[in-house]
């Protein structure tokens, strides 16, 4: 089959591969009929996540039809349509019971690897390196979708792949980043970034009822669409110093809550995000936590610090001091998407939220390294990709 | 395992290796790293100095710091996944470079403390917990027969039997001082705290107490008592929580199908 495989630093390849197969007795295997790019795809494509290999399938953002299950499967058959979280959760667990899905204590089959970096092991993702599961990605014509009872969420509906393929990841993710950062009426909600997940944190704290959304970027078209369809108030981070821009929208109390949707991969500006470059270059910091800092400068005090943003390792400079002395409050991990499945879709059914307003780019896989380049360099308007299989 | 997957994991463990030693203070790509950042830190002091300013003092100060840094010399995520885990490994266990020769590891699981006895007690269950590289089966009620692959086609194999059973509580097995590989283990259980399920302990040793045979054999076998504790417990409580083992077999990729590709 075909499919996008990672060769190393902006190396993205169309590839033929053997076809997933059903190996345990929870797991399906989906024809893709949609699969996205990530923002998180990027921190690959960039290399700077540790244990991915050469020829690894990535992707982690796809819907299709189940065309095969294993003899435990229960709740999917054969012809469903799907939408599949990017988080593999086993359903059994004490954190899967618990709707703690990304941390699903079974999924990752090198746990170890994990322990040894992070002290407790994840769930295992869809291609999203070793150190993560190793397991195959979805940006292929095929995926194999272990423990199918918990994952994947079925579509009935005839709504356009477009529209449910983003409870797959950025719309929860979006979600929950707005849910942990415990808005409350009169709330000021500031969130860094404007790609896909930001645009979604913006929606997702207005329906959680926010006063005032307030998006930083630098990039036109993506606060323009910050400004269009997340009526938020914008600042150019390179235009307008964001600090100052921040206490005089807030008579200088500072948001109540701050969203990092940016992560490591943090443009900033000056000296520290310099800095940040080079460090990250020669792997003395994992990370360019240029936002967090930020964040934590601007936040109000007391308030709540909500980071969806993927780090990946140790980060320099974090000015804990000021979380401390601040008695911020600090919420983060990766999505617990299958939480988020059945409200999500209610929201997009009831005609409450089109999520394909983020589309700027269809394909097919082929063009997907093409698509890759695009969206790394932000050409083009790029801000999120589909491509069809 | 194939030979070939065999002869790839194999050549991935040198290469790894030669990886983790790269990593290692004296290396030139280090060197030069530091080099570099310590040129950017030295940069950023003369700079800051000149500014004579609070923003001035402020850079040159982080320059001092990233200079210090540079000169002391750092691990990255990279050199821990490199030297500790290795991204390559044989078997079901991973390569590390080890004299250690005992281990004790502890997991929760959501299930009784009678249920995980049983299973520990039960050959077949053990079988799907060791995995497919060791072959389990019973020589009588009490004890149990072990075999491994070792490298150049031979087999290592022992016999275990169990020397205290306390069910629900704890279990434990020797093997007799002159087998092949002399080991020793035991596992205990205690009651998690609320919905919890069950604490587990996991001790492991081999050719107790602390000859070379045990370490030389580990070696031979790319096993680290560990890692190989924690895998087991992981594999155990993934079998009873979830009903499967996760796994990579059949994994497709642009290297081929299967976890060890």
């Amino acid at each position: 089959m075909k499919a996008l495989t990672w060769h190393g630093k902006r190396d993205v390849r169309v590839a033929d591969v053997p076809k997933p197969e059903i190996v345990n007795p929870h797991d399906a295997i989906v024809e893709v009929t949609a699969t996205a790019i990530c923002g998180s795809d990027l921190h690959l494509y960039n290399d700077h996540v540790p244990s991915m290999r050469e020829g690894d399938i990535i992707g982690h953002e796809p819907m299709g039809e189940v065309v095969e299950v294993g003899e435990g499967v229960e709740t999917l058959s054969v012809g469903d349509r799907v939408v599949v979280p990017f988080t593999i959760s086993c359903g059994s667990c004490w954190f899967c019971e618990n709707d703690l899905y990304s941390l699903c204590d079974n999924s990752n089959p090198n746990a170890e690897m994990a322990r040894k970096m992070m002290g407790h092991s994840p769930a295992g993702l869809y291609g999203y390196s070793h150190m993560m599961g190793g397991y195959a990605g979805a940006q292929a014509e095929y995926l194999r979708v272990p423990y199918a009872d918990t994952g994947p969420i079925e579509v009935d509906s005839d709504l356009p792949d477009e529209q449910v393929l983003f409870l797959s990841d950025i719309f929860p993710t979006g979600y929950m980043a707005a849910e942990n950062a415990g808005i409350e009426p009169d709330d000021t909600v500031a969130v860094w970034g404007c790609g896909p997940v930001g645009q979604f944190a913006i929606q997702s704290a207005w329906m959680l009822g926010a006063n005032e959304v307030i998006a930083i970027d630098r990039i036109p078209e993506r606060l323009d669409m910050a400004r269009a369809h997340g009526d938020a108030t914008t600042i150019d981070y390179e235009a307008e110093d964001v600090y100052d821009r921040l206490m005089e929208l807030t008579g200088g109390r500072g948001p109540d809550r701050c969203i990092d949707a940016v992560g490591t991969d943090a443009h900033g500006t000056g000296l520290t995000a310099a800095s940040d470059r080079v460090k990250q270059r020669v792997h003395l910091e994992d990370d360019r936590p240029y936002v967090l800092r930020q964040a934590i400068k601007c936040c109000r005090k007391g308030g709540t610090l909500s980071v969806p943003g993927v780090y990946v390792g140790r980060v320099d400079n974090l000015p804990f001091g000021s979380v401390m002395n601040k008695a911020l409050t600090v919420e983060t991990g990766q999505t617990h998407v299958q939480r988020y499945l059945d409200p999500l879709l209610e929201k997009i059914e009831d005609g409450d939220i089109d999520p394909s307003f983020v589309v700027t780019h269809r394909a097919s896989l082929d063009e997907g390294p093409e698509l890759y380049e695009k969206f790394n360099r932000k050409e083009d308007d790029c801000v999120k990709v589909v491509m069809t299989p | 395992m194939t030979e070939d997957a065999k002869r790839v994991a194999q050549d991935r463990g040198a290469t790894d290796l030669r990886r983790a030693t790269d990593a290692g203070t004296g290396s030139i790509a280090d060197r030069m790293k530091r080099t570099a950042v310590g040129a950017l830190g030295t940069a950023l002091v003369v700079d800051g100095l000149r500014q004579r300013s609070l923003g001035g003092t402020a850079t040159a100060l982080a320059g001092g710091w990233l200079l210090a840094r540079a000169l002391g010399g750092t691990d990255g995520i990279r050199r821990v996944l490199s030297s500790e885990t290795g991204v390559g490994r044989r078997g079901a266990h991973w390569t590390e470079s080890s004299d250690a020769t005992a281990a004790s590891r502890s997991i929760t699981i959501g299930k009784p403390a009678d249920e995980l006895y049983e299973v520990w007690r039960d050959p077949e269950q053990l079988s799907r917990i060791v995995g497919p590289f060791v072959e389990v089966t019973a020589v009588d009620e009490d004890r149990i027969r072990w075999t491994v692959d070792a490298p150049h086609g031979r087999e290592i194999a022992w016999e275990t039997s169990f020397v205290a059973e306390d069910p629900g509580e704890l279990l434990r097995w020797k093997t007799p001082s002159d087998a092949s590989l002399p080991n020793e283990g035991s596992i205990r259980f205690r009651p998690a705290p609320g919905d919890r399920g069950t604490e587990v302990t996991l001790s492991i040793s081999f050719d107790p107490p602390g000859g070379t045979l045990g370490a030389e054999a580990l070696d031979k076998l790319d096993v680290v008592p560990e890692t190989l504790a924690g895998q087991l417990l992981a594999r155990c409580k993934s079998l009873v929580e979830s009903g499967e083992i996760p796994t990579l077999e059949g994994n497709p990729s642009a290297r081929g199908k299967g976890e060890f590709l």
